[in-house]
């Protein structure tokens, strides 16, 4: 018996971290009979899907403002709107924002779009559609390939086989034109992607922003359509719909444990986690900050892989090879977010007189894609964007209860903050990145300066220290060619098992790891609750 | 297969004389088939040439080394006897600004010495990189000499092929499999990342990973292209490259002499107006002076824009292969000043004529130096501080310039085709020329003194003269998406074209660029199993 306190009891499954994949794990292994204990660091759970006061009466979506959209199964399976999760979706998906003082408006509604879209370019309008169908299409098949655990590569298993043949014979179904599209369109950037379908310079940046949103590309760079791609297999909309949970996206988790509690599921919160405990190459359980230490039939980390297998576990139990391999696991993060609490809407001057409708979608500024690809530039030398990327949201508008009567909420989104700065660190930048974004919004919202009663900056060392996210990687984990299905997060490992036996993933580092959308969560507790059994 | 068509005079015309039409042409002459070859220019070769720019000056204008010529070709046509004779292009030579340098050679132990100077870690991890490598070439070898399949059928044949390329994946060790992903989606930068730290070290390796694509060296995919360059390979040694004696024209010179010892007619100055399409099937070509030359089989090297947008009147193909032409990204990127020199280089970091003026000198100082040459291309600006690779055949062959002169090859890059609205480059080139002797005058000041002649390609040129589209020397961007079965067009990567009995030949088709020759052969050998001709 160790000489520190334990708790005595062996438990059976700990899951390290309550982000929303965490708990959608938790649930699926209560379902499975486990009773699984999940330890979150934090005083509440969620993840990066929380909602914060960050000024009195003020609340905020504090990091990811907009809903994945979560899987259709999982959201069936527990049951959320009957743990009390209501979305809103506004009429306006997006309003992109031009220098000139024009804006281009894009409506949830497929056809309404188009019809706003033809006073730009007719034949725009036309391939809208087009592009919307064939992300339909291809979305499809690729959401197939998400919901899939990647095969064994070197002996793929009688379930491998007929899931890939599935997929496979879907992928076959989509017909030679769409399935050459899936196989050209991975590698390719989002820029040509877009160049493609349309003439319209802010339609093809506004929708090839979505290819570089939280990661370490450019429009111009390969490899940013596979981004674009994947997040259209969870949402075929061409700019990416959006979906306000009632409370911010912090709902989404609240509703989620509470489903985990119901279905037997244990949560403990300010439980931070210093070791998992391994012996002789198995998992044997954790040992908390406080210094209370829990065994555990298994351990399920849904903290990020770096942070997993370099941090929490003592490298002494892995291979030098394998170390070598999760260091060069890529995980620098560009995105920063900052929250604003305001007494006013801002003015937009391209919306000037219009109805506050229009601001109740994404607002973006991705002018065009030379202006994205600028910005990126600068993040490639380790500076932040002077003029940079933004996605922002109102979240007040649809939902008052977040903001004081007449007052309102602003979410901003900001790319490139790289992780690493150039002979700076990001103490002494949080404030200069802070009046970059709000001199960049500035410029379309004149008012902007005078309505703002407080700024929240998060930085991606922020990101990193507060939530927990290594290099302040959104995604935990780049988004690319070489980091996706069987090579997520590394090949021979993207089964959501470890080297160390008994310690599983199931965070945004597995596949299929995009966003708030639960997949990677389900996908594990899968693997794991058939590992277990055996 | 069918009895030659007496109606027509030629089995097959091959549109082009470059090195992949002659080696076109070559092996199916060898299999008894009457072939023509129909060149525009003057002389042949296309961008394998070898031109007396200025008096006494032999200047191999464009492709400037070899190492990529498949060996069965070489073997095949039996090219030493023809007159093709390599001569070792020995080292890489980066100077500093900071007055160092680093300077690789074969000699693997100086070599591990220098790089140790730099940084020991990194000397270990060189020769572990260069197993690495060679066991990746190890892979893609067969495939560069195979057809590509074609995923999108459920031909069992087409399929096999597939499964065979899955095998040998799977029979890769899982350290290989790790490599071999990495390399077919990485960045250069992010790839040798991995194992070195000394930045001039990646800053040059991964400059092999840009050339004659519109990429960065942080750009996803070019780890892939640094393994095509990677993958040279002469007398079965990986990695080595080379001057042909008299110039990269040479070795053009004896793909010609092999393919008229085996009966092919050669004619130049014969641009073509059109291909003849009659009922979906070609019969033929019609010259720019009107004559009619009718062949069973049009075997095209030229690129698909010129060949299904120029040279065939609309109506004849189908809208979605022509969307595919279309389509097809070209982006040329580089370009090339050649001096005729009075003296030699005289490099600040290591001055005096010695063994690093033989081997290829790199203008590659650091990666951030190679990825802000690119920025500035992205927005359509040559590059004010380019990527250069230098070469000076005439200390390995003087042969190409009077006694005591010398030749200085330079392939810059960032050159892009499309310059930023209100630049042309009939105004910039002369501009883009002397930008590229003073970036050289950085590291060798003397050189501004001895140049007799200099002349400038650029991308604009590559298009006029050697009817490069867009001046891509590749015949079109080695990018993922244009790769393997999606080159040049998806559907369309074996060599026929929706056109019957009219066939592609040239480096857009797989496996690409560079003086490799495989294109030709591969067409050659699709052409002779169809029976077409």
């Amino acid at each position: 018996m160790p000489a520190r306190k334990s708790s005595g009891e062996m438990r059976d499954v700990i899951i390290v971290g309550g982000g929303h994949n965490g708990l959608v794990t938790a649930f699926y292994l209560a379902k499975a009979g486990f009773k699984p204990l999940v330890l979150e660091r934090r005083a509440q759970v969620g993840g990066a899907a929380i909602t914060e006061e960050f000024h009195s009466g003020f609340r905020c979506s504090t990091l990811a403002h907009n809903a994945g959209p979560l899987r259709a199964d999982i959201v069936r399976d527990m049951q959320l709107e009957k743990h009390g999760l209501k979305f809103t979706t506004p009429e306006v998906n997006t309003v992109s924002l031009l220098p000139d003082g024009r804006a281009l408006v894009l409506y949830s509604d497929a056809k309404r779009a188009a019809g706003e879209i033809a006073q730009w370019s007719q034949k725009d309008a036309a391939s809208y559609a087009d592009f919307g169908a064939a992300l339909g299409k291809i979305g499809k098949v690729i959401g197939e390939a998400l919901a899939l655990t990647p095969p064994n590569i070197d002996s793929p298993s009688s379930g491998d086989l007929w899931g890939m043949l599935k997929t496979g014979r879907s992928i076959r179904n989509l017909g030679k034109k769409d399935l050459y599209r899936v196989l050209r369109w991975g590698p390719m950037a989002a820029a040509d992607l877009v160049a493609e379908f349309f003439d319209t310079e802010p339609l093809r940046a506004t929708i090839a922003a979505r290819g570089i949103f939280g990661t370490f590309l450019g429009p111009w760079s390969a490899g940013s359509a596979l981004v674009l791609l994947l997040r259209a297999a969870a949402d075929p909309s061409p700019a990416g719909s959006i979906q306000f949970p009632a409370g911010g996206t912090g709902a989404i988790t609240q509703a989620m444990a509470a489903a985990a509690r119901q279905a037997g599921v244990e949560i403990r919160t300010d439980a931070e986690i210093a070791e998992i405990r391994v012996k002789d190459g198995v998992a044997t359980g954790v040992v908390l900050a406080s210094g209370e230490e829990i065994s555990a039939r298994a351990v399920v980390s849904n903290a990020d892989p770096k942070r997993t297998l370099m941090r929490l576990v003592d490298p002494a139990h892995l291979s030098p090879d394998f170390i070598q391999k999760i260091k060069n696991y890529r995980c620098m993060g560009t995105a920063a977010k900052v929250n604003l609490a305001l007494s006013a809407l801002p003015e937009f001057t391209a919306l000037k007189g219009k109805s506050d409708g229009l601001l109740r979608g994404r607002i973006q500024i991705s002018p065009e894609i030379d202006y994205l690809e600028r910005a990126f530039d600068e993040s490639k030398y380790g500076n932040f964007s002077r003029q940079p990327y933004l996605e922002m949201t109102i979240p007040s508008l649809a939902d008052p209860s977040l903001a004081p009567a007449g007052q309102h909420v602003m979410s901003v989104y900001m790319q490139y903050a790289p992780y690493t700065l150039k002979n700076s660190d990001w103490e002494s930048q949080r404030k200069a990145l802070g009046e970059t974004v709000v001199k960049a919004m500035a410029q379309y919202a004149p008012n902007l300066p005078q309505v703002i009663l407080r700024h929240q900056i998060i930085t991606p060392k922020d990101l990193e220290e507060t939530y927990g996210l290594t290099g302040g990687h959104i995604f935990h984990g780049e988004l690319a060619l070489d980091q996706f299905f069987t090579m997520r997060p590394l090949l021979d490992w993207a089964r959501y098992g470890t080297p160390i036996e008994r310690l599983y993933l199931c965070g945004s580092g597995t596949h299929p790891g995009t966003g708030l959308t639960g997949g990677s969560g389900a996908n594990a507790a899968r693997e794991i609750a058939k590992a277990l059994k055996k | 297969m069918p009895a030659i068509s007496s109606s027509s005079k030629y089995d097959v015309i091959v549109i082009g004389g470059g090195h992949n039409g002659l080696t076109n042409a070559a092996y199916l002459a060898k299999a008894g088939k009457k072939v023509l070859v129909l060149e525009r220019r003057h002389i042949l070769g296309g961008a394998a040439c070898t031109e007396e720019v200025f008096p006494g000056f032999k200047f191999s204008v464009c492709s400037y080394v070899v190492s990529l010529l498949r060996p069965e070709i070489i073997r095949d046509l039996d090219l030493p006897r023809h007159g093709l004779e390599i001569l070792p292009l020995d080292g890489t030579f980066t100077p500093m600004p900071n007055g160092d340098h680093l300077w690789r050679v074969n000699d693997h132990g100086k070599t591990h010495r220098e790089i140790a100077r730099h940084s020991r870690v990194d000397a270990e991890a060189y020769d572990e990189f260069g197993k690495a490598m060679q066991a990746m070439c190890r892979f893609v070898k067969p495939i560069l000499g195979m057809i590509p399949p074609d995923p999108a059928t459920l031909n069992p044949k087409e399929l096999m092929k597939l499964l065979f390329i899955g095998r040998r994946f799977q029979g890769m060790s899982s350290e290989d499999k790790y490599n071999q992903v990495q390399l077919m989606t990485m960045s250069a930068i992010d790839f040798l990342d991995q194992w070195f730290e000394t930045d001039v070290l990646k800053a040059t390796m991964s400059a092999s990973g840009i050339i004659g694509t519109f990429l960065g060296v942080r750009s996803p995919g070019t780890a892939y292209v640094l393994l095509h360059h990677y993958m040279g390979e002469i007398d079965g040694a990986f990695r080595a490259w080379g001057f042909a004696r008299g110039g990269t024209g040479a070795i053009s010179n004896a793909i010609a002499d092999a393919a008229r010892e085996a009966g092919v007619e050669i004619r130049t100055e014969a641009p073509i107006a059109q291909i003849m399409v009659k009922n979906g099937r070609t019969n033929g070509v019609v010259l720019a002076n009107g004559d009619e030359i009718y062949a069973d089989v049009v075997s095209s090297s030229v690129d698909p824009r010129l060949t299904f947008t120029k040279m065939i009147e609309p109506g004849n193909l189908p809208d979605e292969f022509m969307e595919g032409v279309k389509r097809y990204k070209f982006r040329g990127s580089s370009g090339k000043v050649n001096m005729a020199l009075d003296g030699l280089p005289n490099f600040k970091c290591m001055p005096g004529v010695g063994a690093h003026l033989r081997g290829a000198m790199s203008i590659s100082p650091s990666v951030e130096y190679m990825e802000k040459a690119y920025d500035e291309a992205k927005y359509g600006h040559w590059s004010s501080h380019p990527y250069i690779d230098m070469v000076i055949p005439t200390l390995t062959d003087t042969s190409l310039a009077p006694p005591g002169k010398h030749i200085l090859s330079c392939f810059v890059q960032y050159a892009p085709y499309k310059l930023a609205p209100g630049l042309d480059w009939d105004t910039e080139k002369e501009k883009f020329g002397d930008n590229v002797v003073n970036t050289i005058a950085e590291y060798a000041p003397n050189i501004k003194d001895i140049i007799l002649h200099r002349q400038v390609v650029t991308p604009l040129d590559l298009e006029r003269t050697w009817g490069l589209t867009e001046g891509n020397i590749f015949q079109g961007e080695l990018s993922l998406e244009q790769l393997f079965f999606l080159r040049p067009v998806a559907g369309w990567a074996q060599f026929r074209s929706p056109i019957k009995n009219l066939y592609m030949c040239g480096s857009a088709t797989h496996p690409g660029g560079g003086i490799m020759g495989a294109p030709g052969r591969l067409a050659a050998l699709e052409i002779l199993k169809d029976g077409a001709a």
